[in-house]
């Protein structure tokens, strides 16, 4: 997978080492050169200095609507620059961008922008994003017979409701995360695309979690 | 009018201070302390209120009245800042007239409606525009685009032998979609009437959209 | 873990309504007022503007129309023609009508 990483700070630095050693082609673009120090030597990506919304630079970075964009910078606003740049203009549909001012987040998942806030295990929750992958849960219950999953809510998914997941899931949805406020959602709410919700699920359930996300509703009532 | 500039650095400061001179009631952000306490300090400009704060947090705007305001300029040295600002005053709270500065050109492209920008002024480009002005006489400069780049406020300073010279204005065959907006003269503004002669000298100023440009440049420039 | 055990009766119970946020009539709405209006999806445009996609969608109630705008979009999960939908935001004047940009929404049950 192509994976753009904008900013070589902590996070960035990071994100881009351990994508890099899983195979995956990375760029990482930062606007200071010695930014690049802390991906040490023997970094297997590139490297580029230049501005991370700027359309030029992007082009040079092989962006296209399949890739990977992480827009991780020291800033809020060049972070979501960034993000509508790659999403809008380049369409690129993976696309996350750290926040440091919770009180962004809810206008950031307004425009339909995955934001991680900058807390601990920034650089693992940017990662679990970017590949989309579903492997890390958020907790396991000791006799290891439940666990607790982060999905983030797709397209195809938008209009279920929260009852029909949960039994056809055999799961709870115990949080979900809409527009960056977080609640507990009764039974008849229906999904929304970018929805984020936290579910407990008997272990062995998280295929028939993700079939039933990925369950394409015209359907959906 | 209510005007909210964010950014107080020398154009902003100016512009604070020439609004509140005509009578609007101005509002100066900035996030940079010593600046908002000098500027409360010296008041200067006068009669301009000051805050201290991001103006790219939706409780500074707030707190500033952004829902009452008729315009915001968003005038920082920082493009982002400056986006994100006309942004959230667009989205959040509906400011009618949205002004953005554009500090690098580059970037100009995304000042306009996806980001809440109605008016966007590139100062690069202004300055180029009036250094062009000052030197060359006879030649279209553009000064300003609004309507997120569908009009544009140009400047002519009529030469020699410019077709316009000596002809009233509704002789010039200008196309509909432009407009004389103002003739300046001898250092004065002359208002613009069906039957206003240009002279050799003149600074007319047009607003034009897009398509018609270079009829109004045959027009007026030849 | 309390946070995650919901009590549940033995019988069959209504779900309970979906929490959308309380709404006023459309024909009540104000300009540069937040509010949050419900309606159904009346008709949707893409309408690309400098360069960008944008998803223009207008919702009437039975007392008025108004126009959500979505930018950098051409689709959002779940909105279609006839579905109802809650919009909330701070909506401008677009000549007769209101208009939002980006507004919270919430898809509701037919």
């Amino acid at each position: 997978m192509h994976v753009i990483v904008v900013g070589c700070g902590r996070v960035g630095s990071e994100v881009a080492l351990n994508l890099a050693g899983s195979e995956h082609d990375v760029v990482v673009i930062d606007r200071r050169l010695e930014s690049f120090r802390r991906l040490g030597d023997g970094f297997k990506g590139t490297t580029m200095v230049g501005v991370g919304f700027d359309r030029d630079v992007l082009t040079e970075a092989g962006i296209t609507p399949n890739c990977s964009v992480a827009a991780v910078t020291s800033g809020d606003n060049s972070n979501i620059l960034i993000a509508r740049v790659a999403r809008e203009t380049f369409g690129v549909k993976h696309v996350v961008a750290r926040i440091y001012d919770p009180r962004r987040a809810s206008i950031y998942e307004r425009l339909g922008i995955a934001t991680v806030a900058s807390v601990a295990w920034t650089s693992a929750r940017v990662l679990r994003h970017l590949m989309d992958s579903e492997s890390t849960p958020d907790w396991i219950d000791p006799s290891a017979k439940f666990t607790i999953v982060e999905r983030r809510v797709s397209t195809a998914a938008a209009g279920l409701s929260i009852a029909n997941l949960e039994a056809s899931s055999k799961g709870r949805v115990a949080v979900m995360a809409r527009f960056g406020e977080a609640s507990i959602p009764s039974p008849a709410t229906l999904l929304q695309e970018d929805d984020v919700l936290h579910i407990v699920i008997p272990a062995d359930s998280t295929e028939l979690l993700d079939s039933a996300l990925q369950a394409t509703g015209g359907s959906h009532s | 009018m209510n005007v909210i500039i964010a950014g107080a650095g020398s154009v902003g400061r100016y512009m604070a201070g020439q609004l509140q001179d005509s009578g609007h009631t101005v509002t100066l952000i900035d996030n940079d302390s010593t600046v908002v306490a000098q500027g409360r300090a010296t008041r200067t400009p006068v009669g301009v209120t000051w805050c201290l704060g991001d103006a790219c947090e939706v409780a500074t705007l707030t707190a500033v009245g952004a829902a009452q305001a008729d315009v915001v300029a968003a005038v920082t040295g920082d493009d982002e800042d400056n986006l994100v600002v006309s942004l959230l005053s667009k989205q959040e709270f509906a400011v009618p007239r949205v002004l953005a500065r554009v500090n690098n050109p580059k970037n100009e492209w995304m000042f306009n409606d996806m980001w809440g920008v109605d008016v966007s002024v590139s100062t690069p480009h202004l300055l180029t525009g009036l250094v062009e002005e000052a030197v060359t006489v006879g030649s279209f400069v553009r000064l300003l685009s609004l309507e997120g780049g569908k009009a544009r406020l140009a400047e002519v300073t009529l030469a020699t032998g410019s077709p316009a010279v000596s002809k009233e204005l509704t002789e010039l065959g200008l196309p509909r979609e432009s407009t004389v907006v103002a003739v300046l003269r001898d250092g004065h503004v002359v208002v613009p009437r069906g039957d206003t002669v240009l002279h050799e000298g003149d600074e007319v100023l047009v607003l034009v959209t897009g398509g018609v440009e270079d009829d109004v440049r045959r027009a007026l420039v030849g | 873990m309390a946070l995650l055990r919901r009590k549940r009766d033995d019988k069959e119970v209504e779900p309970a309504p979906v929490p959308a946020p309380a709404s006023i009539p459309m024909c009540d709405a104000l300009p540069r007022e937040r509010v949050c209006v419900k309606g159904k999806v009346v008709r949707m445009t893409a309408r690309p503007t400098s360069g960008q996609p944008a998803l223009a969608v207008s919702i009437s109630d039975e007392t008025a129309t108004v126009t959500a705008v979505w930018t950098g979009r051409r689709e959002i999960g779940g909105i279609t023609l006839g579905r109802k939908i809650a919009i909330s935001g701070v909506p401008v004047l677009r000549g007769d009508h209101l208009e939002f940009t980006n507004p919270d929404y919430t898809l509701l049950p037919r």
